[in-house]
């Protein structure tokens, strides 16, 4: 059933473009399938928010299209990866992009998987009425392949167990509104003012529960900015974990092997990437009521990560891919992991392989407060500092720094079971 | 006889299934095809090249085991243009690779992502000149694994290993964006 979906998902997308829209590279055929046979790989010179977002989403198709017909997370691989491979030799005319089938896998893998235990939240099999439909209608644009499963299983209406994914155990949600201030940001000099939406979702703990499955815990953040919409989008969840010291004991030390999506778009950066990393978190409790301090420490390799260089990409592309290294750490104090100041830093080193010929480091640091006010409400302030330097072989060095500010409203719910 | 006979299939049942457990180590080469594609290139050069890889790794279930390959081809008569023999061109990759056996028996998938190098040689006036690159590996494809023994086995694969290792610059002539893809025929000898 779910390689049935999968081969409909390309051939559903192929006929819309060839038929609806007009597109000509939708028109595909043996000739062409043979030709890039014949000729494989190239990089592509799509637009970053297409190549960067618009592929993964489209591969968290393939990997629900599995996810939703009961086959697990790993299991539920190969489909993401083979729904990739087979629409770029056979869904277009333009030859096969090695960097649609990286991000269309390995990014479709990750927003998959958060998708769909994201999905799984917001449904409530138990639930009846009105708001069970608006629980499904909610969950529709993450996972829309998993919804439309349900549609025609009459799975939208019929009551019974939800799935285990349904209830992480612990969570923390937030969600802030707000103004964001950014030098450089909205022009080369003074100081650029823009509105600011902030989501933040915490799903499970890696202190309260033990390692059981792939993103059983995990995190995203999404911002949204008046002046370019979808500006960030980060993901990272544990695909393996496991207790470094007795769980019995008070401060705690737990291994975790992450998946992280990234995606950072507005005005004056572009980066982005799909990475695995591997690192240390910790947790030492102060007193009895749930405060912590929480530290992160974790390395990371970039499967494939993209940046913009201005000028010096390929064709009309303005960016570059590569792979890469980097590592990022994290101080925080919390209850339950509802952080109340979070300090972190983040340093990545990306060596283009298609673009310019280049060697791209970038650090990103900030500090970030959130003091309650009651009933869920918070101020939050944030400051953050987008560092890079970049090593052209044919072009001078490029170095530019973005401070931001952020300023928000926020509303908390969190939910904590040891 | 009646008694002893299943005892005996079973042996030899044992002794041709492939024994999947603990660590592994794999070594094998075999003929390859390479094919060299570039960005702004309107065709592809192909040439033929011989490779050899090493994979070690342990097992994480009797139908998946994970482990890290390295690969490498070396064409010492290959060219960028059609007829011309004069480069020395070595490419590698250094991947983690998983390999699945859908059944019991010794066939399986394998795929692995990690990093690759190219290195592109040709012998000049004032001597050699080389251009070096790293980037992306990528491998896929299957095999069988035939049992000799419980501790070895002889493993054919049929794989394609894919290596972007971004611009090559040699004297006259600069190739963009790189990308190398390798399919190999391989026979090895699998140690557990």
């Amino acid at each position: 059933m779910a390689i049935g979906q999968v081969a409909l998902i390309n051939t559903f997308v192929n006929r819309v473009d060839a038929l609806v829209f007009k597109h000509d590279w939708a028109r595909s055929g043996t000739r062409v399938w043979g030709e890039h046979l014949r000729l494989g790989w190239e990089w592509d010179e799509d637009a970053f928010t297409t190549n960067m977002f618009a592929h993964p989403y489209h591969g968290s198709l393939y990997f629900n299209a599995a996810r939703s017909n009961g086959v697990d997370f790993f299991q539920s691989v190969p489909y993401a990866i083979m729904g990739s491979w087979t629409w770029e030799y056979f869904g277009e005319k333009y030859r096969p992009s090695l960097n649609d089938w990286y991000m269309t896998s390995f990014g479709g893998i990750t927003l998959g998987e958060v998708f769909h235990r994201i999905s799984a939240t917001i449904r409530d099999n138990r639930a009846t009425g009105r708001g069970r439909t608006l629980r499904e209608i909610a969950a529709l644009p993450m996972d829309p392949i998993g919804s439309l499963n349900r549609l025609v299983r009459g799975e939208w209406r019929a009551r019974g167990v939800n799935p285990p994914e349904h209830d992480p155990g612990s969570y923390v949600f937030r969600i802030g509104g707000g103004a964001r201030f950014a030098k450089g940001l909205m022009a080369d000099s003074g100081v650029g003012r823009m509105g600011a939406m902030l989501v933040d979702l915490l799903y499970g703990d890696p202190f309260a529960t033990e390692y059981r499955s792939p993103f059983d815990v995990f995190g995203v953040r999404l911002m949204l900015s008046s002046n370019g919409g979808f500006s960030s989008l980060r993901a990272s969840g544990r695909i393996y974990g496991t207790n470094l010291n007795n769980p019995a004991r008070r401060a705690r030390h737990v291994l975790a092997v992450n998946t992280r999506y990234d995606f950072f778009k507005n005005r004056a950066q572009s980066v982005g990437g799909q990475s695995v990393e591997i690192g240390i978190n910790s947790r030492w409790p102060i007193g009895s009521r749930g405060y912590a301090f929480r530290t992160s420490i974790f390395g990371d390799g970039i499967l494939l990560g993209a940046i913009d260089a201005s000028g010096t990409g390929l064709g009309t592309r303005t960016y570059d891919f590569g792979p890469g290294v980097g590592a990022r750490w994290e101080f925080g104090f919390d209850r339950h992991g509802a952080r109340f100041l979070r300090v972190f830093g983040q340093l990545e080193y990306i060596h283009a392989v298609s673009g310019a010929s280049a060697d791209h480091i970038v650090d990103f640091s900030g500090i970030e407060a959130n003091i309650p006010i009651g009933r869920g409400f918070g101020i939050a302030a944030h400051s953050t500092v987008f560092h890079r330097t970049s090593r052209y072989s044919t072009a001078p060095k490029d170095e530019r720094n973005y401070p931001e500010a952020r300023l928000l409203l926020t509303w908390t719910k969190s939910g904590f079971k040891p | 006889m009646l008694l002893t006979a299943p005892a005996w299939a079973q042996r030899a049942h044992r002794l041709h299934r492939p024994h999947r457990s603990g660590l592994w180590a794999e070594l094998g080469a075999g003929p390859g095809r390479v094919r060299i594609a570039c960005s702004g290139c309107t065709d592809v050069v192909v040439a033929s090249a011989p490779s050899g890889y090493l994979r070690i790794g342990g097992t994480v279930s009797e139908r998946v085991l994970i482990g890290v390959e390295v690969f490498s081809s070396l064409d010492r008569a290959f060219g960028f243009s059609r007829g011309d023999t004069t480069t020395r061109a070595e490419t590698a990759t250094a991947t983690v690779v998983v390999l699945w056996f859908p059944s019991r028996r010794g066939f399986f998938f394998k795929g692995g992502v990690g990093l690759a190098a190219g290195q592109f040689t040709v012998p000049g006036t004032a001597g050699v000149d080389t251009s070096n690159g790293g980037g992306i590996g990528l491998t896929f494809g299957f095999g069988w694994d035939f049992a000799i023994s419980r501790k070895v086995a002889i493993t054919t694969n049929l794989a394609a290993h894919v290596t972007a290792v971004g611009d090559v610059v040699l004297p006259g002539k600069r190739i963009d964006d790189v990308i190398a893809t390798m399919y190999q025929g391989s026979i090895g000898f699998t140690f557990r």
